[in-house]
């Protein structure tokens, strides 16, 4: 794949977007994780696991965008 | 009217105006990824909603055609295995040197609602900066479609994040702060302010504030701190997981909205004109019948273009916008500017607000001086009417421009139509602004006034305000519409 990024970067930005990106990565685990353990009591009630934020945005704009085309 | 040059910067394509069409010519090695963007629904969706610029491919007969011609810059015929679009036009093009803070603000959010939609779709947005929007009326849209390529899963970083720290957030951020003109950032640079150099205007206390640090303290001590040799640094940081760099992305792009939105500028901002229409020297008569005036010029002669040199707060500018004209309103004020827009923006009005004083107008600006014309350059005849309406004095005194010279200007602007407001010198206003030099436009009269538009223009009628020395005046231009 080509990339044809051509902006400068900067410097000390980029660093900091760099160690700020490591920061939000650990709560990326740590939002994970809470996810794994409400799924898991969720199963363990008989409940299926709970959608992810995203894939519920994903799965109400599609929804949106069948209903549109339908009209 | 004279169109911008070519674009250079983008190593995927570029963009040019020819004959009145706007054509993007797009290399073959970016070609697919081009394409395969605009199926996108992001790029389907903010196109419906006409916050991104519509583009059609054309056919080989027609790029053939194209090709023909001499005017056709060399860049678009050195790759012939590329594509050529075709974008919609927006009607006139206004540059971030000439919006006031609130225009800037609105095309950050584009820009970020843009780079998260395309986000969920695999695709990133390459370059973040106001230059790839325009405003049709008073809504932004986003005109540099090339701006996006398919983006490694793996990469949590985005590479034009400090682009837009430069170009969105420490204008804005400089304008809160000390008061700074998008003029004054965006005439002498085309990427913005540094974070180094608003370092550099921080008292001691003020570089430790949560903003300050996040934006612009610990991006300096860190560059201080770094070897701009380390190529390190550039190497891409690709991560096992692409949903943690998803979510990383989608982080940056919530906290850099959230920054957007902290500096948004307030809505009541006060300047020296600001309040002109609460205390202008008209009663209400000589008012209404200004109002009146004008309105009828507009119900009678449709004018499709208006240009509306001196705006003020837009209270005629909106009359013509209402009167079914797509408007572009320019003031020096920028507060008057800025109110204007949101103006514009809640009533829907067709109206481009500008900060441009018709004085000192907006150079050309770029490479060659040809990336974003002159003010005067877009605006020659690109109006069927220009309102001039309480200005001429403002000219004729602070700025000592002749009579002469600013009906030339609007017989160079206009297409048609002039609607102008003769303020005698015996007016309160004209008085107050002459500071004890009265006898220099003592000879300014309804009489000296129509001889000097004689050359120009043929006067259509007039109208002297009631209780006022003030003189309203339809103008057509001589030689026909253009």
């Amino acid at each position: 794949m080509k990339f044809f990024a051509y902006v400068d970067p900067g410097l000390g930005a980029l660093i900091w977007q760099s160690a700020v990106a490591g920061v939000v990565g650990f709560l990326f685990y740590l939002k994970k994780s809470r996810r794994w353990i409400v799924n898991t009591f969720r199963k363990m009630l008989g409940r299926g696991p709970k959608p992810s934020v995203s894939a519920a945005k994903v799965a109400a704009a599609e929804k949106a965008e069948a209903e549109s085309h339908a009209r | 009217m004279r169109p911008p040059a070519p674009s250079f910067r983008d190593p995927a394509g570029g963009c040019c105006s020819l004959d009145g069409r706007v054509l993007r010519f797009v290399a073959a090695d970016a070609l697919p990824e081009f394409e395969a963007f605009l199926q996108t629904r992001c790029a389907r969706e903010f196109t419906a909603r006409r916050q991104f610029v519509s583009a059609r491919r054309l056919e080989e007969a027609e790029i053939a055609a194209l090709r023909a011609s001499p005017e056709l810059p060399p860049q678009f015929k050195a790759q012939p295995a590329g594509a050529v679009f075709e974008h919609e036009r927006i009607p006139f093009a206004g540059y971030p040197p000439e919006w006031p803070p609130e225009m800037l603000w609105a095309a950050g959010r584009l820009t970020l609602e843009l780079a998260r939609t395309a986000l969920a779709e695999g695709f990133g947005l390459k370059d973040a900066t106001p230059h790839n929007i325009l405003f049709r009326g008073s809504e932004p849209v986003f005109v540099d479609a090339l701006s996006f390529e398919r983006r490694n899963p793996a990469d949590p970083i985005w590479l034009p994040e400090a682009q837009f720290v430069r170009t969105f957030l420490l204008p804005l951020l400089a304008h809160r702060r000390w008061g700074l003109s998008l003029a004054d950032v965006f005439t002498t640079r085309r990427d913005g302010l540094e974070p180094e150099e608003v370092y550099r205007f921080c008292g001691p206390l003020e570089k430790f504030q949560p903003r300050m640090l996040s934006l612009v303290s610990i991006p300096t001590w860190l560059s201080r701190k770094t070897s701009p040799d380390d190529r390190k640094i550039y190497r891409p940081q690709l991560l096992a997981d692409p949903e943690k760099a998803r979510f990383i992305l989608e982080s940056l792009f919530q906290r850099r909205a959230r920054a957007l939105d902290a500096l948004q500028p307030a809505a009541q901002r006060n300047s020296v004109w600001s309040d002109y229409m609460a205390t202008h020297s008209y009663d209400d008569p000589a008012f209404a019948a200004k109002e009146n005036f004008v309105a009828e010029v507009l119900r009678e002669f449709r004018p499709a273009r208006v240009l509306d040199a001196g705006a003020n707060t837009g209270h005629f500018s909106a009359l013509a916008a209402q009167a079914g004209a797509a408007v572009v309103a320019v003031d020096l004020d920028a507060a008057c500017v800025g109110a204007l827009w949101r103006r514009a923006r809640e009533q829907k009005l067709n109206l481009l607000p500008l900060v441009v004083n018709l004085a000192r107008p907006s150079p050309a600006l770029g490479w060659r001086n040809g990336e974003c014309p002159s003010f005067l350059d877009r605006a020659g005849g690109a109006f069927d009417g220009v309102l001039m309406l309480a200005l001429i004095h403002h000219l004729l005194v602070t700025e000592r421009i002749p009579l002469d010279e600013i009906l030339r200007l609007a017989y160079e602007v206009t297409r048609s139509l002039l609607v102008i407001e003769l303020v005698e010198p015996q007016d309160a206003m004209f008085r107050r602004l002459t500071r004890g030099r009265e006898s220099l436009h003592a000879a300014l009269d309804t009489n000296m006034f129509e001889q000097a538009c004689a050359p120009y223009f043929e006067i259509v009628r007039s109208l002297a305000l009631p209780g006022t020395r003030r003189r309203m005046y339809c103008l057509k231009r001589k030689g026909g519409a253009r």
